[in-house]
């Protein structure tokens, strides 16, 4: 990295070292140092709310809407949420996303892997299908969803509530999935076949293991996507299941307005996906456009 | 492969391989096909009846099979909804791209700093949507937020946007911007790092000064991920609903009821089933046209060539 390019417009630039900007222009030392500080502080002016919401959480009882930058960090909040309902929703919200991530993953893996290696001549309808169901607004699902539980007594369960979040899951196991199996080459499968291996012991010994990486990102999707949902546990559940997300709201409506509570929830709820999101990061992009990929 | 499959041996391989794949296609498919297909067909079956679960012998009446969608051509209230969608769905989207592509252009450096900040720069769009509505629900509330505290200690009190009818929606559309910014700076930044160099070197030999670059090389490879992401953001607005339900839940009035919210309450509230089915059933309709823009658009071709 000690060599310098030269640069023949304007060889007094030169000296800084262009690769590590992919601008046109080479950053002088003190707009660099400029630059940095504003990254900073535009950074900590868009984390402001959230980092507000946070620090209320920790914020004793009685000072909850303070606003003196110093004080003891308590949580009181924390221990009130505990004694209430709210572990139960906090259980079910990942009772309801494993089940949903696992059953979706059962089902689609398969189906992304014959996907991306059988050109049959409906697939194209077939990939448009699932396509279409990662678009469709969600409650053009709730209305008939509701209904049917109704009838059949799924309402309020967790079982229902992870059947409903399958139909977003299994179209992102499949899209997501598709890519990864798509990077892994055929011949080694061949090469399995020809060693006496059928078509799913050769790809449960030697293209699963290789997409490894790409189904520990895809059930991280799946789990945060059910985990983030709120319109549908909203409506298809009141009491017995009903998931972290919307037992924060309770806080809002029939308690009165506790916000040290609605903080320290809002602080729980996301504390795992910060922390999924963070091992994930290098898929993002193709996680959130999932089914908008080929 | 093509002697072997001359023999019969192989013919049969071939066979099995088949038989293999469809053992591993069609449970998925079944699913999908029972939790989608059957839905979206039942959800048009009722939007042809006047189902209310309040009114008994509403359910299977099908004798006036079009008149939920009459009556959505003479419902000023859709018609409202259908607009503050719009507004909302433009502003915000507008607004993301905007804010995503100026903050990706600062932080396009290469450095370990850069990279960290990057990172969080990205936490508003991972959050559940549920906390960012709470986040902003605090913000927007006079007693609580800490902003109206400043604006009122300088002197500037404001009265609180959520509850003023002209301004509550444009409330909605910058918390949804706060949210949502990092998709399109993520997208940018993807696109920026296929930008080759030679031309931005070309274009600065010849003399061209830095906006006639940005405007002329930079924004022309970026403008196929702006439009993708801004179509991407556009369905995905339709969808918006913990906001709006935190925040102003369709008030003050009906100022923040947008179509989705409209079709939530005609359900939910009033067990106008039949019309709420229709509702969706029309959003349905957009949602797909606006797909299948995008399909038309190509984005894998645009994004990964």
């Amino acid at each position: 990295m000690t060599d310098v390019l030269p640069i023949p417009a304007k060889p007094l630039r030169a000296r800084v070292d262009v690769r590590s900007s992919r601008r046109p222009w080479p950053l002088l030392k003190g707009r660099r140092i400029g630059l940095h500080v504003a990254a900073l502080a535009l950074l900590l002016a868009v984390l402001f709310p959230f980092l507000w919401m946070v620090q209320m959480a920790f914020r004793p009882a009685d000072d909850v809407l303070g606003d003196a930058l110093l004080f003891r960090p308590t949580l009181e909040n924390f221990a009130s949420l505990w004694q209430g309902t709210f572990p139960r929703s906090f259980v079910n919200s990942l009772l309801v996303s494993t089940l949903s991530t696992a059953t979706s993953l059962a089902l689609g893996v398969p189906a992304a892997y014959v996907l991306s290696r059988w050109c049959f001549r409906a697939r194209g309808r077939v990939s448009l299908w699932i396509l279409a169901t990662r678009m469709a607004p969600p409650i053009a699902f709730t209305i008939p969803f509701f209904l049917a539980y109704r009838w059949v007594g799924l309402q309020d369960t967790v079982i229902g509530l992870a059947l409903i979040y399958m139909t977003f899951n299994i179209s992102i196991v499949i899209w997501f999935m598709q890519t990864f199996f798509a990077a892994i080459p055929k011949a080694l499968e061949e090469a399995a076949w020809i060693d006496g291996c059928g078509v799913w012991q050769a790809f449960w010994r030697v293209t699963l293991p290789l997409a490894a990486p790409g189904l520990a990102a895809t059930a991280v999707f799946c789990f945060i996507f059910s985990w983030n949902d709120f319109f549908f546990a909203l409506i298809l559940t009141r009491t017995n299941a009903i998931t972290a997300p919307v037992a924060i709201t309770n806080f809002l409506q029939y308690e009165g307005w506790e916000w040290g509570k609605i903080a320290a929830g809002g602080t729980l709820v996301m504390l795992p996906v910060l922390v999924f999101t963070l091992l994930v990061r290098k898929y993002l992009v193709r996680g959130l456009t999932a089914g908008g990929l080929k | 492969m093509t002697f072997f499959n001359l023999t019969g041996a192989s013919l049969g391989w071939e066979h099995s391989r088949r038989r293999a794949y469809l053992a591993g296609l069609l449970p998925a498919l079944v699913v999908l096909g029972a939790i989608t297909l059957l839905p979206a067909l039942f959800l048009l079956a009722v939007s042809l009846t006047p189902l209310s679960l309040v009114k008994p012998g509403t359910a299977f009446d099908f004798s006036d099979p079009l008149g939920n969608y009459r009556e959505l051509l003479w419902d000023g209230r859709f018609h409202n909804s259908v607009l503050l969608q719009l507004h909302l769905s433009t502003v915000s989207v507008a607004l993301q791209l905007a804010v995503g592509l100026g903050v990706a252009l600062l932080l396009n450096v290469r450095s370990r700093f850069f990279e960290a900040i990057r990172a969080a720069f990205l936490i508003p769009m991972v959050l559940p949507p549920i906390v960012v509505a709470l986040i902003w629900k605090i913000l927007y509330t006079p007693d609580v937020s800490p902003l109206y505290r400043v604006l009122d200690s300088v002197g500037l009190p404001v009265d609180s946007l959520i509850t003023d009818p002209a301004l509550a929606i444009w409330a909605i559309g910058v918390a949804e911007t706060w949210q949502w910014f990092p998709f399109t700076m993520l997208m940018v930044l993807a696109t920026l790092q296929l930008i080759p160099d030679d031309p931005l070197e070309a274009a600065r030999i010849d003399g061209a000064n830095r906006w006639q670059v940005f405007r002329h090389i930079t924004l022309a490879y970026l403008r196929p991920a702006l439009v993708v992401c801004g179509l991407f953001r556009l369905i995905d607005s339709f969808k918006a609903f913990p906001l709006i339900y935190v925040l102003t839940n369709g008030g003050p009035g009906s100022a923040t009821e947008v179509t989705n919210f409209y079709g939530f309450i005609e359900a939910f509230n009033f067990s106008y089933w039949g019309y709420a089915s229709a509702i969706a059933v029309i959003m349905l309709l957009g949602v797909f046209a606006v797909s299948w823009l995008v399909g038309r658009l190509g984005w894998n071709e645009v994004h990964h060539d």
